[in-house]
């Protein structure tokens, strides 16, 4: 019974990690280009909720939005340098435009912000449903349920909109997606700033979660972010998520089983462990 | 053409930051012999960093008070403050920094068992003294004659944390340990136990995590199925808020939280708010304004600093205090070695924290008060005879 609880620990977790993994995917699936800022991303989205705090007050929602916005901003900003011109040059230089640009923003962090950790508001404190001997906390269920619905959203504009279809367009091809009309550029800023978004609003849900935001979370969170979509399938939005929510039950199972010093071993030797049997990872598409 | 000369430019730049970070801080030394300097490394940024900032107020006010009265033998005292950011790499480098500059002539600080371990054998192989106003890590002192620590050891307060302040305090008879994983977390958990082995003290669960973790759910769940009555956070302000906060998310309401380490930090206060009501914790120094010369201390470093005086801030004064008499003691024979040997023979220093005389060892046993968290505010519980 009590693992049960572990486990809803660990899917909690896992929905946060699973949305930074789907805003990862689809950013590396527009752009074509693996990005080292999203951890920094998600840093920003985090702050950014926490100056919405002192300013207006504890709304969560409206701080999500904030959030996702804050983080689609700086998205652009990260476009237009790391990304607009590189598009058709060979990989490794955006890529270290992105390190260079990861660095930038955590010092900027740093700096502006300062080094110290600072406390995020609580949210439904001490309010949960008891099911037999197992306690689900309201902060849980409002997270997971979140990211199902962020999700959701998602999948839907993908498939249903104008510009969800072209950015699957350009995320199949970008030549034949220009040839047809499409205008790449945009597209994969539009692509860039959702992506974004949604790692701001996956930062909120860290910060709120763990009570905390520092200008170094990013490191560990974009690395999390990229395990997740390596082990679900590069590019493979559902994969990722997926991938996300099972590094989640894998730490937390394992935490309660040992110790928690340990959660990091767990989650990247189940990356190896899936890569070295199936190197696409769980969804991906062999050659991809 | 401009491109290139703009990438020029650019490089050129990045060199002149590179050099500007290899420049030594050389200040004018003055008259020759007026200026006496001694080291002080403390974590001003990273995650101790409210001690750090008490470090600094701290020795300053030491400073400012010594230099106000005369100096030391007529010579100014001056403070090279260096940040060691509270890791132990960067407190090597620091080490080494002031062990090469002719002009220290002793060394305050660092804050962590960790960093002071970890830079003991170069004030060593330099016949520096380093000495800490919190390491407490048992083995730290007596790792060389150059090796001091003002804030008592952690098998002194280990046991004083089991048997008085959770067991005879608390009332506890189930206790679960959280503890972070260094070398100063590792001894101070290994001393409670053995403090709790010898009344009976059950202890029900033991859990570490590593430097840097914010998430505490997964442990907390564990450790709630083992039903303790008690907790005890062995950690700093950082971590104790997050976890406080974390229980109250949980709604684990029927278990008492104490702590060993933060001392009466008010960051707890500040990330923790109401969730750290009824906090409990051990510390060695706590003034109440039956003491003036304290009192007096406690007011204007509060308002130097912007935050309540805790027991690392009043060591790191002390600390300053007991080198500067070492100096004066010497007069011209003040050199690195002889200042060791003779705050070794130092029997008669009173700092605002008390008698501090070494033992053998180069550190000192400590009695402790309890404090608690009320309304907000540090309130102490116990004084130092609670123990007898």
């Amino acid at each position: 019974m009590y693992l049960l609880e572990q486990l809803i620990n660990g899917i909690c977790q896992g929905s946060i990690y699973a949305l930074m993994a789907i805003g990862y995917a689809v950013i590396y699936g527009v752009v074509g280009l693996v990005t080292f800022t999203y951890g920094e991303i998600i840093m920003m989205g985090s702050f950014s909720a926490f100056y919405y705090f002192i300013l207006f007050g504890d709304n969560l929602f409206f701080a999500l939005i904030a959030g996702f916005i804050t983080a689609a901003v700086v998205g652009i900003v990260v476009h237009k340098v790391c990304y607009q011109r590189f598009l058709d040059a060979p990989r490794y230089i955006s890529l270290i435009c992105t390190i260079g640009m990861s660095m930038f923003l955590k010092n900027f962090a740093t700096i502006v912000f300062g080094s110290e950790m600072k406390g995020m508001p609580s949210f439904l404190s001490g309010k949960f449903i008891e099911i037999g001997t197992i306690r689900v906390g309201y902060l849980q269920l409002l997270i997971i349920g979140i990211v199902i619905l962020l999700s959701l959203l998602l999948t839907l504009y993908l498939k249903k909109t104008r510009m969800g279809m072209k950015l699957r367009a350009v995320s199949q091809d970008k030549k034949a997606a220009a040839l047809v009309g499409i205008n790449v550029k945009t597209t994969t800023l539009i692509g860039n700033c959702i992506g974004c978004g949604l790692g701001g609003v996956a930062g909120i849900l860290l910060g709120v979660y763990y009570n905390s935001v520092l200008p170094t979370m990013g490191g560990m969170a974009g690395l999390k972010a990229f395990s997740s979509m390596v082990l679900g399938g590069l590019g493979s939005i559902g994969g990722s998520a997926i991938g996300g929510v099972l590094i989640g039950v894998v730490e937390n199972l394992g935490i309660a089983l040992t110790s928690s010093g340990l959660r990091d071993v767990f989650a990247f030797l189940l990356l190896v462990l899936v890569l070295v049997i199936r190197p696409q990872g769980l969804f991906g598409k062999k050659g991809n | 053409m401009l491109k290139k000369v703009l990438v020029i430019v650019l490089c050129l730049s990045m060199l002149v930051g590179v050099f500007a970070a290899c420049q030594d801080k050389t200040e004018d030394p003055g008259e020759e012999g007026g200026i006496i300097k001694i080291g002080v490394a403390a974590p001003i940024t990273g995650n101790f960093a409210e001690y750090g900032k008490g470090f600094d107020v701290a020795t300053k006010m030491a400073a400012d008070k010594i230099n106000a009265a005369g100096g030391i033998n007529g010579k100014t005292l001056e403070l090279v403050l260096m940040d060691s950011k509270g890791d132990a790499k960067e407190a090597t480098d620091i080490a080494r920094k002031f062990t090469e500059d002719p002009e220290i002539i002793g060394v305050v600080g660092d804050f962590s068992s960790t960093c002071c371990m970890a830079t003991a054998p170069i004030y060593t192989e330099a016949k520096m003294v380093q000495l800490s106003p919190t390491a407490s890590h048992p083995d730290y002192a007596g790792m060389s004659e150059y090796m001091f620590g003002v804030m008592g050891r952690q098998d002194a307060e280990g046991p004083f944390v089991a048997k008085y302040l959770a067991a005879k305090y608390l009332g506890a008879e189930k206790l679960a340990i959280i503890y972070l994983n260094n070398d100063w977390g590792v001894s101070a958990q290994s001393n409670i136990v053995k403090g709790a082995e010898e009344i009976d003290l059950e202890i029900v669960a033991l859990e570490n995590f590593v430097d840097g973790e914010k998430d505490f759910t997964a442990t907390l769940t564990k450790i709630r199925q083992t039903n303790p009555d008690t907790l005890c956070l062995v950690m700093f302000y950082n971590e104790v808020s997050i976890i406080s906060k974390q229980i109250a998310q949980m709604g684990w309401d029927d278990v008492q939280i104490c702590a060993l380490g933060p001392g009466t930090s008010e960051q707890i206060i500040e990330l923790g708010g109401e969730d750290v009501e009824g906090l409990a914790t051990s510390t060695p120094f706590y003034v109440t304004e039956s003491d003036p010369v304290a009192w007096a201390f406690k007011t204007e470093f509060e308002e130097k600093a912007g935050f309540t005086l805790n027991v690392h801030s009043a060591c790191a004064y002390d600390a300053v205090m007991m080198m500067a008499k070492a100096i004066e003691n010497l007069g011209d024979n003040a050199s690195r070695e002889a200042i060791a040997a003779e705050l070794s023979a130092m029997k008669d220093f009173v700092g605002i924290t008390g008698p501090i005389v070494f033992t053998a060892n180069g550190d000192v046993f400590r009695k402790y008060k309890i404090a608690q968290i009320e309304d907000g505010q540090w309130i102490q519980k116990t004084d130092y005879d609670y123990a007898d």
